[in-house]
């Protein structure tokens, strides 16, 4: 009962708490290049000064998929929040990323195609990952629910370190930071897919970018178990990594990426799936 | 509302080179980096028209340069700010009567701020992007603003004419 209420007032709460780990982030990132950095909630001034501007649509459909897009990742977060089924909350994300890059598809914006392009290599590269994951965590608790794994007794990176050290390679391509945000490379693609958006509209790629903090935190937290301090704890430590990797590195190209995500993540990833499937911690 | 008032903290800047010697480009980099970190105020360099509120252009307007001037500018979406930056942007400077170039930005598009010096300092860039976001504040303003119509509506082939009337305002 209690926790249910926690999990109805997470759900709705998201795009808030995200905004406010987006303006957190932005703070740090502006600290470790010693500025000082916008204030707190600058997100949320975004927010409000996007919504004033005037409305430019490329055409109806672009405007309506970016919503969707949206609409679908706050599905793929409840499910996550609620304990659902692994293999839907990866399909969700990923239909909400398709979603997303058919959009980009639907415009006739050189950069568009291109960022959209971009966005659909990096779900390639990190899909297949999250999926042996995924299967990794069924090996371990039987059953494919995630509230299994938040009711697990021995914090679950006891049992498969290496699917975590995955999950941090990974993260940075999901999240689009430096070194593998190809898909919304400022300085080339000028933001890829979110491109053509304009007003309130950018509005809705602009708060799903939240949400896709707030969803690849809570697959770090899942990995405490039930232990919550231990979650909030690899939460904060993987927040220190993705920030100083993101400022620390340069950008790579899309086949490098691919590489080095087929190299090294997918491997790493197969080698935990064996050691639980065979009960080796 | 009171969370209007908020709006003003986040202008995203849209930097323009309309044929500059890159000496005005290098200041605003410069006011982008830590000693004078305009991202302070929230001001983030999109690069990206459609979302975008203030454009600063630099350079006088050189023959190549300024259809993609005007084009860049219809794409932003209101309200939007002009900056010119540099004496090159408003006057025209060491460039003005030369064959290839126009006497600055506000031959094609209207300027609302002149920030004047060649090479203009960082804090000068500053002191009127400032500037900026009070036009910028008045121009939302004005957008949310009822319409009011000065004249009477006017009858034309038996329908409601408002819009012409509207439009004197
Ligand atoms: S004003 Fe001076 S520094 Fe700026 S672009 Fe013109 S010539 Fe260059």
């Amino acid at each position: 009962m209690n926790s249910s209420i926690i999990q109805i007032l997470l759900i709705v709460l998201a795009p808030v708490l995200g905004g406010l780990i987006y303006g957190f982030e932005r703070v740090v990132r502006a600290r470790m290049q010693r500025r000082i950095g916008p204030p707190l909630l600058q997100p949320f001034y975004d927010f409000l000064k996007l919504m004033d501007k005037r409305k430019m649509m490329v055409h109806s459909t672009h405007a309506f998929l970016g919503i969707l897009h949206f609409v679908s990742l706050w599905f793929a977060l409840a499910v996550l929040i609620m304990g659902g089924d692994f293999i839907l909350i990866i399909f969700l994300h990923l239909l909400s990323t398709a979603l997303l890059i058919l959009a980009g598809f639907s415009t006739r914006s050189i950069f568009s195609h291109l960022g959209a392009n971009r966005s659909a290599i990096s779900v390639l590269a990190y899909e297949p990952v999250l999926v042996i994951i995924a299967i990794s965590a069924y090996m371990l608790t039987g059953s494919f629910n995630v509230s299994e794994i938040y009711a697990n007794t021995t914090p679950v990176i006891m049992k498969m370190p290496l699917a975590f050290v995955a999950l941090l390679v990974i993260l940075p391509i999901k999240l689009k930071k430096s070194p593998f945000d190809i898909s919304e490379a400022h300085q080339e693609v000028v933001g890829g897919v979110e491109l053509e958006y304009s007003g309130i509209f950018y509005e809705a790629i602009y708060t799903a970018k939240w949400l896709d903090y707030i969803f690849c935190y809570l697959l770090v937290f899942m990995f405490g178990g039930n232990n919550w301090g231990l979650g909030l704890v690899l939460v904060a430590l993987t927040f220190i990594y993705i920030n100083a990797l993101d400022n620390s590195t340069a950008r790579v190209n899309y086949k490098q990426m691919l590489r080095f995500s087929f190299w090294v993540a997918l491997p790493i990833a197969f080698l935990n799936l064996l050691m639980t499937m065979f009960h080796i911690l | 509302m009171s969370l209007n008032k908020f709006r003003t903290k986040s202008p995203w800047i849209l930097h323009y080179n309309a044929g500059s010697c890159n000496g005005c480009d290098i200041e605003i980099l410069a006011c982008l980096a830590p000693k004078y970190d305009i991202e302070r105020f929230g001001m983030i360099n999109t690069g990206n028209p459609k979302q975008s509120d203030i454009m600063l252009v630099t350079g006088p307007v050189t023959k190549r340069s300024r259809e993609r001037l005007v084009d860049i500018y219809s794409q932003m979406p209101e309200p939007k700010v002009v900056i010119a930056c540099g004496s090159c942007g408003c006057t025209g400077g060491v460039f003005r009567g030369m064959y290839n170039c126009e006497g600055g930005i506000d031959q094609y598009i209207p300027v609302d701020v002149y920030v004047p010096g060649c090479g203009c300092r960082p804090e000068q860039i500053i002191a009127g992007v400032v500037e900026a976001l009070a036009i910028l504040e008045k121009k939302t303003k004005d957008m949310e603003g009822s319409v009011k119509l000065h004249n009477d509506p006017i009858e034309q082939d038996g329908q409601t004419n408002r819009r012409e009337v509207a439009a004197v305002i």
